[in-house]
């Protein structure tokens, strides 16, 4: 890890420090917000913020786990001469996933799998799917066909070939996927209020419900905070572990 | 060591190799040439099996290959490409370390290879094992591609246009390089060119391809003197006799000649070089500086002030130089005569444009 790596994990603990401390102090809030808003009775939903955060939190973690999971091998594998077939169709279904708008998959979802957490963990793995899968594909297909030959002329096998050519050299476009699609995540996991898996998106909707923008703000900032130290950290593991023409000069 | 028996590949309906039989003796250089689309890739990459043969039998070492698992067979067989392919994430001794760790030789077995090989291409180990491949020039990159290949000193290296993508006199100093490298080793090589007189200086034996075919399988003295029918003929082009020159060395044509000394006297000059008008300047260890034009030089100058200096790689060539660079030079610099350096640059001797011109009217006769 060189010197700049390390300043930006400092800089991001600092952030997250920050955002913690800020989401644990409720006090602060409702002196901020009732300054702001003096007409309001109440400036803060009934349910407390740091429970909101966690179940936000909660949402975004698992669902782009699964969607890490699932779409990185399956970006690998429709590019393995045994997928190859279906490298049409997994492009097809993972735009459509997107094109889908969230609320639809919801409204599909609901009467399948109920309401709550589970309907919108699926909701969220399907939205969050297409970035990391065509990032996959764009990446493994960069690289350049010389560099494959001469690995394979060299006696490696595909599995070599795969985990110590292909994938370190499309790392960073694979993580760029990543980036977005947690960042897509964190957006959307507001929806999941509708069908009641809690989260950032309770105080949102009950303050568009009620006309309350004092709500809307206990909603809208720490989901922003939140994307914001998502995308440093998936920016500062780009920087300290892929390789990149940029960085191996230093 | 490496036969190749009525061999033919398909695609659809395209016929890229057709019916080539091909033997290789061990310790020998074949070179692959002909036409663009002829088939040399396409021969080349079915020996280590990147390219499935349609029909024929290749053998290496007795052995058919089509019974040799294909990463088996790759690792025992050294791969050079004109692209190079280094792995750009990785340094130049990992690069190198890339077959010694699948056959999973020890740590420190690997590092004393790498540093073999890295002083083998003339590069030093110190200051280059570390280097990521875009810090090298194209020329360096070539060099830690053929490393790459002999790393785990296979007996036989394929090898396509590998120097086909750098600069002329880069190319030059390669295949000295080459040269000097396979008496050491004797390893049993494949190579595809483009160029003709490349062929020539380094070819134990030519294979001139067309159409997938081979048409004609000889010494290059043979190509050269006795072409198989019109094709090789016109593929060898009308400078035949030139051509030869690219496979004699000028080792044999170097003669003494007088040097001086850039500090020495008048008196010390005129007794080295008698009626001569030029000569040649060395350092007091013997390398080469420049060269030295007596009517310039009076009582009142010395030979450093009169002396006319250059770069030692312009101005002269190594003694494992061909007699066909030796001419281009002569000619291209105007001059009857070029000094030759050893590789260190001391200076050796001189070859002398009526010494070529006598050679080649010989090869006439
Ligand atoms: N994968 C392929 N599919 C179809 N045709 C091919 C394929 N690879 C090669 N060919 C054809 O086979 C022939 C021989 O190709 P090959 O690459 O061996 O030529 P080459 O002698 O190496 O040419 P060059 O000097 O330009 O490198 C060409 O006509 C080429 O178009
Ligand atoms: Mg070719």
């Amino acid at each position: 890890m060189n010197n700049r790596s390390i300043k930006r994990w400092v800089f991001l603990s600092i952030l997250l420090g920050v955002f913690l401390w800020l989401i644990s102090n409720t006090q602060l809030w409702e002196i901020i917000l009732s300054t702001l808003f003096p007409q309001e009775t109440r400036v803060l939903h009934p349910r407390s913020l740091p429970v909101l955060v966690w179940e936000h939190v909660r949402l975004v973690v698992i669902s782009s786990s699964i969607t890490i999971t699932v779409g990185v091998p399956l970006g690998i594998w429709v590019t393995r001469p045994s997928g190859r077939d279906f490298l049409p169709i997994v492009n097809d279904i993972t735009s459509f996933g997107q094109t889908f708008p969230p609320v639809a998959v919801l409204a599909l979802t609901v009467p399948m799998l109920g309401f709550g957490f589970l309907p919108t963990t699926v909701a969220l793995f399907l939205y969050g799917l297409l970035p990391i899968v065509r990032n996959t594909i764009a990446g493994l297909r960069a690289v350049p066909p010389d560099i494959l030959d001469a690995a394979y002329g060299l006696g490696m096998s595909r599995l070599h070939v795969l985990f110590r050519i292909e994938i370190p050299l499309a790392a960073r476009v694979i993580l760029a996927g990543v980036r977005t699609s947690v960042i897509i995540n964190i957006g959307t996991a507001m929806i999941g209020a509708v069908i009641g898996a809690g989260g950032l998106g309770s105080p949102i909707i009950a303050g568009l419900v009620q006309d309350n923008i004092a709500y809307i703000i206990e909603g809208a900032v720490p989901a922003a905070m939140m994307a914001i130290i998502a995308d440093q950290f998936w920016a500062n593991i780009e920087e300290t572990f892929a390789y990149s023409t940029i960085s191996s000069n230093t | 060591m490496i036969r190749l028996q009525r061999v033919t590949k398909r695609y659809g309906d395209t016929i890229a190799v057709n019916e080539l039989s091909l033997e290789v003796n061990q310790g020998e250089v074949c070179i692959l040439i002909g036409p663009s689309g002829c088939g040399k890739t396409t021969t080349l990459r079915m020996i280590n099996r990147l390219i499935e043969v349609t029909s024929g039998h290749i053998f290496v070492n007795g052995q058919e290959t089509s019974q040799i698992k294909p990463e088996k067979l790759r690792q025992s067989i050294g791969y050079a490409i004109q692209s190079v392919g280094l792995f750009p994430h990785l340094t130049v001794a990992a690069n190198i370390a890339v077959v010694p760790e699948l056959l999973h030789w020890e740590k420190d077995r690997i590092t004393r290879r790498i540093e073999e090989l890295l002083a083998l291409v003339n590069l030093n180990p110190r200051e280059y094992a570390g280097k990521y491949p875009s810090q090298l020039s194209g020329g360096e990159a070539q060099r830690i591609g053929v490393a790459r290949a002999l790393a785990a000193n296979p007996p036989i290296l394929l090898m396509d246009e590998p120097f086909g993508a750098v600069d002329p006199l880069t190319r030059q100093k390669l295949q000295s390089q080459f040269i000097s490298i396979q008496q050491k080793l004797k390893k049993t090589i494949i190579l595809v060119t483009h160029d003709l007189n490349e062929a020539i200086r380094l070819a134990d034996r030519i294979a001139i391809m067309e159409s997938g075919k081979l048409v004609q399988y000889d010494t290059p003295q043979v190509i050269l003197s006795r072409p198989a029918n019109k094709f090789v003929h016109d593929f060898v082009g009308t400078d035949r006799a030139l051509k030869r020159l690219s496979s004699i060395s000028i080792e044999g044509f170097v003669k003494p000649a007088p040097s001086v000394m850039i500090d020495a006297s008048n008196r010390e000059i005129a007794s080295v070089i008698g009626y001569r008008r030029y000569a040649w300047v060395v350092d007091k260890n013997g390398k080469l500086l420049g060269w030295l034009d007596r009517t310039n030089l009076n009582e009142a100058t010395s030979v450093r002030e009169t002396m006319v200096q250059g770069d030692i790689e312009e101005i002269a060539i190594p003694n494992n130089a061909t007699l066909h660079e030796a001419l281009a030079r002569m000619l291209g610099q105007g001059f009857k005569s070029i000094p030759v350096v050893d590789e260190k640059g001391k200076f050796i001797g001189e070859v002398t444009l009526s010494d070529v011109e006598a050679a080649t009217a010989e090869m006439e006769s």
